[in-house]
């Protein structure tokens, strides 16, 4: 057992070994520190809770209770049949089994030395009674199943991609792709063009009229994902070389929660966004203002940034255990959304914006990330376009706010690891992000065992660079 | 010769025949010492070697999951990495279904079908013993990642095209994964086949399909299971490994390959394999029940035959796994409706397990809580299984919580709890001393509330919105309080296991003494000496009925008169023939070893040396034949004359 506690440990200090920005001994001594600090009250709070917040349990951002569209509504519905039907089963069959276990126990020392009992062997009546009785009971729930099957696969009308079109051209339904990656979500609108003549594409938060059914096609860009906003509806997997699709629709202008559902990597279970629901007019305003290229606070700064050391993450003082990305309450949420869609305050600085566009096109950044108007031309990576407009930013991970942007901008492998900004990509083409690459794509190291770093933010940088992208509007 | 039933000094305690002139090697004879553990092809041997390795992995796997609960005991943790946390999961899930439940299940079989059949060993011995170290060579390729740069397999258990491309797990982590699982697949497939001959060849005279123990005709289902289930799997991991060898382009989604084919030829096995996993434990408890209700099992014949149905409609219901991949409304309707199809003959045996404990006269032993734990527990892992039978509904429960609180109602309110069961039952038979009985009840109740703590919380996480391997989750999502609650349950978890085996090794050494037949059992293995004579049966029993043992305590006269008629008419024949121990299975053990290595690390002079030591054990496997030797009863040692063979 000692030498698989070993072993593990080494496991743990070699897979760290690949991102040594941060002592990871450290870290973790940290940690447990902060949880000595907490480890009382967080078990007082979890004990004395418990019981009290039972309604709590079904109440978070992604509960499947809270429905707040017709496919998870249906969703919901076919779930209480399945669970009246399997809680009547189970008080059924559950006493028959207290009965028989209290009745026939062993009581007194007499009981248990009793000549044996007479020897049955069965019955048949009974026995086919309750197996046709089960096929009954199960009918209960294959009948709406079925039902909800074809409900739910599609949008009403809309089955074959000729209805579908025309359902969309007509208005009386939205059409959406989206795709995933290593870990983010692509949103495209295909019957959105922007100034330049191409489809409006944004990244990490979908955007969708409410109380119209969205019709979503399903893609990914390399491994498997799966697309799920539970208060909209379940999950569809987005699968190489198979289009897949979905539908939902938010009843109300809201704001939801959503996941990638299914394990793609180290950062599967970071890998989120979010979906907006826009009453039609201002779903309307949203687009016109999406398809401007991105707003120009400020020309390219003339000269590069000056050199500096590299800053490093410290997040000393800070509350571990607080929330990354804000609120979980959606009416909150939203409010702040509609906030950031407002125009930039009047007093920018531009000197600074200015550096950080330039340190953006002189670090490369532009190669993976679009900013439509100015330097950013690549597609592999989200369109930064209005990044200035999001809640979020790192994929729905932390809340969009100067001080966030520039702890991920300073150690990206830190929130998101793995990720392929920090790592660089070998596929399709060989590109490095933060760390220099050698010729067979393998981190480059130095003597001492370090990566070379391709990217090295001072941290004057780091906070030029959230300028910037902050005044990306 | 009642006097001969309890004793078991004929026990040969040492060689007792010239060695004889094998091939390469001189036939094994050793009976005690680490020569007769590797070279033996003993039944009863071979299975407390496949239950140790088992327990043993299943203590590793039980760390694995201490440590991913304590991962996502607060949210935003960084105790483990997001990579470690995948090899862990990936580990955890890997190695309680291959190196725990599954070997533990085939400890079973190895221990009791020819005990409950009345055989003195199984059809093929050495093909047995072959099994063992192709099982131990698959669970060590499986594991050596951690000790490796690669690191362990992150690819989950499922390994889901194409994370295990090349692209995505350049090192060679996923080979290791293939190749383990490929080997212990080799493993299940001679096993199986081993044991499905031997049900169907050695029964006992009378011992007619008709009157076999339950459990014996669950480990025959289970052989066929496994038998038409896992040529689906091997293929596929032979693509995969050409994929990542040689550049076919089956799953390879850049050049035309198919992800989905994987999810398709992954859960056509991965789905029986389930019912391999519970079938067995379904039989533990028709075998418990009885004994502790003192009747028989009700409905017998509805038991079995629901068995076999479970194990048919087991290869329809696959894409289940699957409804969430876009299969279309035909298709999804048509599995669903299978799905719930199963969930009858599973319930049929929820019936009958209650109907024999009605009118019984019930002893609240420790096997018999266990039993009774795993009834209920196992109910609801059912009644949660027909809630992801509504596809709709499931589309919201699919890689969520719920699922990870379904299956492990299933897998250890299940299968584990049934196989603590057994351990506890049939202990003293193997090892003639009982487990303690107050600990082990103390070890059934911290492990009940341990588990249900654990597990039920996390049907509420899913419901909530908690997705399954995720390695953390951010604090503002609602699940801080159960997730908390739930990593504290699995450490009570963890104590109640700690207990439950600290009882049974301290039983080893100290527990109480006891005779052939402690619970006044129904079946042959409670006929026989605790622990059993090498050659099990003094007298190869004659079967009158159903729950055979007990008819015979029931006539004793008759079942004496069976006796001296079997004895006198295999003393005609020479006497007990037993099979000679062999070195060959473990050779081919240690050349699948070098093999599977070999390819999993680019490496093919030790793959080409690794199929070459194997080829050349099964060729002088063959060659150097079963051989063998004679017990006679009263010399009370054996007479060894080989015949057979050259």
């Amino acid at each position: 057992m000692a030498g698989g506690l070993q072993t593990l440990r080494c496991a743990c200090v070699r897979a760290c070994a690949g991102r040594p920005q941060l002592n990871d001994i450290m870290r973790f001594s940290a940690f447990l520190r902060s949880l000595a600090r907490r480890a009382y009250p967080a078990l007082a709070v979890a004990l004395l809770a418990l019981p009290a917040s039972g309604a709590l349990w079904l109440e978070g951002p992604q509960s499947t209770f809270q429905t707040a569209g017709p496919v998870a509504k249906d969703q919901l519905h076919l779930f209480y049949i399945t669970l009246w039907v399997t809680l009547i089963l189970f008080v059924i069959t559950g006493s028959a089994l207290a009965v028989a276990t209290l009745k026939f126990r062993a009581k007194t020392e007499a009981d248990e030395h009793a000549a044996p009992p007479p020897q049955s062997h069965g019955n048949p009546v009974v026995e086919l009674g309750l197996t046709i009785g089960s096929i009954v009971c199960l009918l209960f729930i294959a009948v709406p199943t079925l039902h909800s099957i074809k409900y739910t696969y599609d949008v009403e009308n809309g089955e074959t991609p000729g209805k579908l079109a025309k359902l969309v051209e007509e208005g009386k339904a939205y059409r959406i792709k989206a795709t995933g990656y290593q870990w983010w979500f692509k949103f495209e609108y295909p019957t959105e063009k922007t100034a330049a003549g191409s489809d409006l594409v944004t990244a990490n938060e979908l955007v969708i009229p409410a109380g119209m059914p969205v019709h979503i096609d399903l893609r990914t860009g390399d491994v498997i994902h799966s697309f799920w906003v539970p208060k909209l509806g379940g999950k569809v997997d987005m699968i190489p070389n198979r289009p897949n699709h979905l539908w939902l629709q938010a009843d109300e202008p809201g704001y939801y929660f959503g996941q990638c559902a299914e394990y793609c990597g180290d950062s599967h279970s970071i890998m989120k966004f979010r979906v907006i629901a826009l009453a039609k007019d201002d779903f309307a305003k949203w687009l016109a203002a999406q398809k401007q290229p991105a707003r120009a606070a400020a020309p390219l700064a003339p000269t590069p940034a000056a050199k500096g050391t590299m800053a490093v993450l410290n997040l000393d003082g800070r509350d571990r255990l607080a929330p990354l990305a804000g609120t979980g309450d959606a009416s909150v949420a939203f409010t702040a959304w509609q906030a950031r869609q407002q125009p930039a305050p009047a007093q920018e600085n531009t000197a600074l914006i200015s550096a950080g566009r330039r340190l953006f096109r002189d670090n490369n950044c532009i190669m993976c990330h679009a900013i439509r108007g100015q330097e950013g031309i690549g597609t592999n990576a989200p369109d930064l376009t209005h990044v200035g407009a999001r809640s979020t930013i790192a994929a729905g991970l932390l809340e969009n706010n100067p001080e966030r942007m520039k702890d991920w901008l300073i150690e990206p492998d830190y929130w998101k690891p793995s990720n392929k900004m920090f790592h660089g990509i070998t596929y399709p083409v060989k590109m490095a992000g933060y760390l220099k690459l050698d010729e067979s794509g393998q981190p480059q190291m130095n003597p001492t065992g370090q990566p070379v770093r391709n990217i090295a933010l001072t941290d004057a940088d780091a906070t030029a660079l959230t300028a910037y992208l902050q005044s990306l509007k | 010769m009642a006097d001969a039933l309890v004793k078991s000094e004929f026990l040969p305690k040492e060689a007792h025949a010239p060695a004889k002139a094998g091939l390469l090697f001189a036939r094994p004879t050793a009976k005690t010492g680490l020569m007769s553990w590797l070279t033996t092809v003993d039944h009863k041997k071979i299975g407390v070697l496949y239950a140790a390795f088992a327990i043993f992995f299943f203590l590793v796997g039980g760390v694995e999951a201490l440590l991913i609960r304590t991962q996502l005991m607060v949210p935003n943790n960084h105790f483990l990495g997001a990579h470690t946390y995948g090899e862990l999961f990936t580990m955890h899930g890997t190695t309680m279904i291959f190196l725990a439940v599954m070997p533990l299940n085939a400890a079973f079989f190895n221990l009791l079908i020819p005990l409950q059949i009345g055989a003195r060993d199984v059809a093929f011995p050495r093909l047995n013993a072959f099994s063992l170290w192709v099982f131990v060579a698959g669970a060590t390729v499986m594991n050596i990642g951690w000790l490796l740069p690669s690191g362990a397999p992150a690819v989950g258990w499922f390994g889901y095209a194409p994370l295990t491309s090349k692209l995505f797990t350049p090192d060679i982590s996923a080979d290791l994964w293939a190749m383990g699982l490929q080997i212990l697949g080799v493993s299940s497939i001679a096993a199986s086949l081993n044991f499905i001959v031997t049900i169907i060849n050695m029964r006992a005279p009378g011992l007619t399909m008709m009157r076999l123990p339950v459990f014996t005709w669950m480990a025959l289902f289970t052989s066929f299971l496994l038998v038409l289930a896992m040529p689906a799997i091997a293929i596929a991991l032979v693509e995969v490994i050409f994929d990542r060898h040689f550049n076919t382009m089956f799953f390879e989604a850049s050049r035309g390959g198919q992800p989905i084919l994987w999810q398709h030829l992954f859960w056509v096995f991965g789905h029986p394999e389930v019912y391999i996993l519970i079938l067995p434990p379904m039989g533990y408890i028709s075998e418990i029940l009885p004994t502790f209700s003192r009747k028989p099992l009700f409905g017998y014949a509805v038991v079995v035959f629901s068995g076999a149905t479970i194990g048919f409609i087991g290869f329809g219901v696959w894409s289940h796994h699957m409804f969430t991949t876009g299969l279309g409304a035909v298709a999804t309707a048509a599995f669903a409706l299978a799905t719930m199809a199963i969930a009858v003959p599973t319930g049929v045996k929820i019936f009958n397990w209650i109907g024999t404990l009605w009118g019984g006269h019930l002893q609240m032993r420790t096997p018999m809580l266990f039993a009774l734990g795993f009834i209920w527990m196992f109910m609801l892992g059912g009644f949660s299984g027909i809630m992801h039978a509504a596809a709709p509904a499931d589309a919201q429960q699919q890689d969520t919580y719920f699922v990870i609180a379904h299956f492990h109602y299933v897998l250890i309110g299940g299968a584990t709890f049934a196989l603590l069961a057994a351990i506890h039952y049939w202990f003293p038979k193997f090892f003639g001393r009982m487990v303690d009985e107050t600990w082990g009840k103390i070890s059934f109740w911290v492990i009940f509330v341990g588990f249900n703590c654990t597990f039920f919380p996390m049907h509420f996480l899913g419901l909530n919105g908690m997705p399954r391997r995720t390695w953390t989750y951010d604090s503002n999502m609602e699940w801080n309080g159960l997730n908390m609650f739930c990593t504290i349950s699995a450490y009570v978890l963890g104590l109640g296991i700690f207990i439950y085996f600290a009882t049974v090794v301290w039983s080893y050494f100290k527990g109480q003494k006891v005779g052939n037949d402690p619970w006044d059992g129904r079946t042959l293995e409670w006929s026989i000496p605790s622990p059993p004579p090498e050659h099990n049966f003094d007298a190869i029993p004659t079967v009158r009925a159903r729950d055979g043992w007990w008819h015979a305590k029931q006539n004793p006269a008759e079942a004496k008169k069976d006796a001296d008629a079997a004895i006198k008419a295999e003393a005609a024949h020479g006497g007990i023939h037993m099979p000679d121990q062999s070195w060959f299975p473990f050779f081919g053990g240690v050349g699948m070893l070098i093999a599977g290595l070999g390819f999993a690390n680019y490496f093919p002079p030790a793959s080409f040396t690794g199929l070459g030591i194997l080829v050349l054990s099964i060729y002088f496997w063959a060659l150097e034949g079963p051989g063998g030797y004679h017990i006679h009863l009263d010399q009370g040692a054996g007479e060894g004359h080989g015949h057979g063979g050259h």
